[in-house]
């Protein structure tokens, strides 16, 4: 296979399972996903007077039979599913301390997941962001996409700060219908400004999912001897003792996450904490399982 | 309190302390560099840790380099105590000057021994700690170094057994410097176990200054250390013979009891032997010393005899007897030295009072004075210019050995000179006036108080002439202008006093003003003591010693004596065809300590260290290595909790 990232065995073990929206969809064309429309799918969606101009084929000549009265039956409307993947291509999305690097990790995740939304007929876009440089990839279903996204994937390099807010903002404005925004970054950022972005997304009935993406060395922060840490971002050092620093670095990760996580909360969105040294095929398992339908719900 | 150590060259590890420091150092200048992304956080917590985890971490480095410092003080054997000053423990010598002077025998305070007892202890604990140095000793009875093999030995040797002698606290600390000087001894201290009695150490002897001087020229700086054992004489009664004076059939006895506590009154049983015959009596005084008069029949026993005054035992068991021996009675003889005139028979009659006790008086020119019969002579009276030449060097000799000498002045000029002394100008008083004295010695000299306390009315005494007194000496009685009426100058162990008037109408009234008779007859007395002298000694002294082929034998029946000890113990001896009954000197029932003051002055300039020593014996000096080992563990217990992770925190991310 030409693209590392990608593993034809997890891809098959996971294209049995869909990935589902967890809102009412506006897609182009029809598919699995809910749509906001009545439709004519084989979902019952509710009873509504006659009003004229309705195609009369779908009066339902049961009810008038028993009430005299004209009906219009409607059902669910089915459409497809619009997905962008917004990685973050920050310098910092490059630190690996043991493991793959958030990038490596990230273009994984991103690859299979484009893979099975376009193979069950959803389209995917990629919205890739750095500090200066915004590069979008519409979404589209059909299957010469996946090249377009695994290229993309393939050649983005982290560098510079993050522009991941104001990317969150551009996509929020640009994009009109409803689609599912998989954010995967590190989040290094100012959270408030985070939140502010993700209300933004969420008042365009957006569904977002973020895979929080950290290193268990930057949770942890076990170092034992003095270092010098350089800002992978802006390249600032620090000469520091971590025993005398650790307790006090390990609480202020400790605040971010809450903050983090009450933004997400804030606008429901389906957060992920994730570290790289986990296995990414059960991350995206488990990210398709818990979007599936609760039983009896459909 | 100091410490010092047994291995003080370990000290050098003490350097090591500085290995957690420069450790941490290196660590920091050897640290990592890796590219990090959550830089913010980094940053703040570095900003909050600024504070109180830097000084965490002060603290833990300094547990470990404490750690480290009291590991090797701990190898290094630290001695505790302000015995031992910085290095004291580096010796290759002690010196110990044992102080046995009577006064030592003293209950020390708070104990139930001896502070000579107490001090050898507490010298044997030190020594031990001290790995046995070589041990030599001097004693303050014999004055001599002598090599003791083991500090366990202190306490079993006849050399620091108790005596009633005295010490000379500068004379032992001489020895101790020449001992050095001429053994080249190499890193030494003298010990000096001592009560601190300041007639031991008499300040004003003059070998202080060599003392000194001494310490400062030895090649190696040696330290005097003071073991002193100066606590305060309590609970203590003491009873002293002044003289031993045998009056006929009688023998009579000056006795002094002096206790230590002056505030109460006191009934003191006193036991009287004489020849094996005892008595005894309850003597009831309030104040701090009481003297008195007993008479002890004789009955019709001719020649020697000796006995003992004793009172219970108290807080010091030496002081509590006092020994007498006596010899012959033999009569007063006077010789009266005069020019003539009135003042002959005044003295005459001063000297020999009709019908008492036999005394006589011989009249004779300053020509004649050849016919003095020396020895036999109680007094000398002399009333015309000083002698010189043949009869000044005798008259000299006789007060040497003993003899008593009243001066009076010439009539006329004379510029001889005797004992540094000279009569000065004749001074008439103006018409109706008259030298009268203004102030006179109750205490002490032929104008003291009698024992009863009564004084002598030397007030009473006009005087229209009188001669100056030149010279140095010790002022009795002086006029009103100060100048002086009677004084005293002491050679050997005889006294000669000047008296600068005349019984003599044209002079003063000494004559017949109760002036004359006391100051004649106790002259008298001073010089019989010459005689029953010579059957008292010091305990200690040369005439207490037996001299070549002399055989000493104890024949009191007060108590045993240790046989290697005896010349320096009191008791009534015979030795050889002597009687002789010691004593421990009057020195020792003055309990005045000298005071700190005192010290420093005396010890100006010399490197020597007080420890003052009030309970029972103890090491002055004791191992605490157990204490920096405790010590050690908890610092690394603490710099261990110090750097322990709080492990709940670590989970919650």
């Amino acid at each position: 296979m030409k693209y590392d990232f990608l593993d034809p065995d997890a891809l098959a073990r996971l294209g049995a399972m869909p990935l589902e929206a967890r809102h009412a969809m506006t897609g182009s064309v029809a598919g699995r996903h809910r749509s906001p429309h009545r439709g004519s799918s084989v979902e019952f969606a509710e009873y509504r007077k006659y009003v004229q101009g309705d195609d009369t084929r779908r009066l339902d000549w049961k009810a008038y039979a028993r009430s005299d009265r004209y009906y219009i039956k409607e059902f669910e409307a089915d459409t497809n599913l619009r997905a962008y993947f917004v990685l973050d291509a920050s310098a910092s999305m490059a630190f690996s301390a043991a493991n793959d690097s958030r990038i490596q990790f990230a273009r994984k995740l991103a690859a299979t997941l484009s893979y099975l939304i376009i193979n069950q007929g959803d389209a995917a876009g990629l919205s890739v962001c750095q500090e200066k440089i915004h590069l979008e990839i519409p979404p589209t279903r059909r299957a010469a996409q996946l090249n377009n996204i695994f290229d993309v994937l393939a050649k983005t390099e982290p560098t510079g700060e993050t522009g991941l807010v104001e990317a969150l903002h551009a996509i929020a404005e640009k994009t009109n219908q409803r689609a599912l925004i998989i954010i995967m970054s590190d989040l290094f950022c100012d959270t408030a400004a985070l939140a502010d972005a993700l209300q933004h997304l969420r008042y365009r009935k957006h569904d977002i999912a973020i895979f929080h993406m950290l290193d268990k060395q930057e949770l942890e922060f076990d170092f034992e001897r003095p270092h010098r840490f350089i800002d992978m971002e802006d390249q600032t050092s620090l000469v520091a003792e971590p025993a005398l620093i650790a307790n006090d670095y390990r609480h202020a990760m400790q605040q971010f996450l809450i903050d983090v996580k009450s933004a997400c909360h804030d606008v429901h969105a389906d957060y992920h904490l994730i570290t790289t040294d986990q296995d990414y095929e059960k991350i995206i398992h488990d990210f398709l399982s818990i979007r599936l339908p609760k039983k009896g719900r459909k | 309190m100091s410490v010092s150590f047994l291995q003080q060259s370990l000290l050098w590890g003490l350097l090591g302390v500085s290995i957690p420091i420069i450790i941490h150092l290196l660590n920091r200048r050897r640290y990592r560099t890796v590219q990090w992304a959550a830089m913010d956080f980094l940053l703040k917590a570095s900003r909050e840790s600024r504070g109180k985890k830097k000084l965490k971490y002060i603290i833990i480095l300094t547990c470990r380099a404490l750690a480290i410092a009291a590991l090797i003080f701990a190898i290094a054997r630290p001695l505790l105590g302000g015995f031992l000053s910085w290095g004291g423990s580096n010796i290759d010598t002690v010196i110990l000057i044992l102080d046995r002077s009577s006064s030592m025998e003293q209950i020390a305070e708070n104990g139930d021994e001896s502070k000579r007892l107490s001090a050898i202890k507490s010298v044997q604990l030190s020594l031990q700690s001290l790995n046995n140095p070589k041990l030599i000793l001097i004693d303050s009875a014999s004055a001599q170094p002598q090599s003791i093999p083991s500090p366990d030995a202190l306490s079993e040797l006849s050399a620091t057994a108790a005596t009633d002698t005295k010490a000379s606290i500068s004379a032992l600390i001489s020895n101790a410097i020449d001992h050095i000087t001429e053994n080249s001894l190499g890193s030494t201290e003298i010990w000096l176990a001592s009560d601190l009695q300041q007639s031991d150490w008499a300040p004003d002897d003059g070998r202080w200054d060599a003392i000194r001087a001494g310490l400062a020229d030895l090649p190696q700086q040696t330290t005097l250390r003071i073991i002193a054992m100066g606590s305060a004489v309590t609970d203590n009664i003491a009873i002293r013979t002044l003289s031993a004076t045998r009056i006929n059939n009688e023998l009579s006895l000056e006795i002094e009891i002096i206790r230590s506590d002056a505030n109460s009154s006191s009934a003191i049983p006193v036991t009287y032997s004489i020849n094996g015959n005892r008595s005894s009596e309850t003597v009831i005084f309030d104040g701090q010393s009481y003297k008195y008069t007993k008479n002890l029949a004789l009955g019709n026993r001719e020649g020697e005899g000796h006995g003992f005054i004793a009172i219970p035992s108290d807080a010091n068991p030496r002081d509590n007897v006092s020994f007498f021996a006596y010899g012959e009675g033999t009569p007063a003889k006077t010789y009266l030295i005069s020019e003539g005139g009135e003042s002959n028979t005044w003295l005459s009659l001063a000297a020999a009072p009709p019908g008492l006790n036999d005394n006589e008086c011989s009249l004779l020119s300053p020509q004649q004075a050849d016919q003095i019969d020396w020895a036999g002579a109680t007094l000398i009276i002399w009333q015309a210019a000083l002698p010189s030449g043949p009869i000044a060097q005798q008259l000299n000799q006789y007060i040497e050995t003993g003899g008593a000498a009243l001066m009076l002045p010439p009539r006329g000029q004379s510029e001889n000179s005797f004992l540094g002394i000279q009569w000065g100008d004749l001074l008439t008083s103006p018409q109706g006036q008259y030298f009268i004295i203004d102030d006179w010695n109750r205490a002490d000299g032929p104008l003291r108080n009698g024992i009863e306390g009564t004084g002598i009315p030397a007030s009473k005494l006009k005087a229209i002439k009188r001669r100056d007194i030149i010279g140095e000496y010790t002022t009795l009685a002086a006029w009103s202008d100060e100048k002086p009426f009677l004084i005293r100058r002491v050679i050997g162990d005889g006294t000669a006093i000047f008296v600068a008037s005349l019984p003599d109408y044209t002079w003063s009234n000494l004559a017949d003003a109760d002036v004359l008779l006391p100051v004649v007859q106790r002259m008298i007395n001073l010089g019989d003591s010459r005689y029953s002298s010579a059957f008292a000694a010091i305990a200690g002294s040369s005439k207490a010693k037996a001299a070549d082929g002399e055989i000493r034998s104890r024949v009191d029946a007060y108590q045993q004596s240790n046989s290697s000890n005896a010349a320096y113990e009191a008791g009534v001896w015979k030795i050889g065809d002597r009687l002789v009954a010691t004593n421990r000197p009057d020195t020792e029932d003055e309990w005045l300590v000298l005071d700190q003051n005192n010290m420093e002055a005396l010890l100006e300039g010399i490197d020597y260290r007080l420890f003052e020593e009030s309970a029972n014996s103890k090491p002055l000096i004791k191992e605490i290595w157990r204490a920096l080992l405790i010590a050690m563990l908890v610092f690394l217990i603490t710099e261990a909790l110090l750097c322990l992770q709080p492990k709940s925190e670590k989970k919650k991310t």
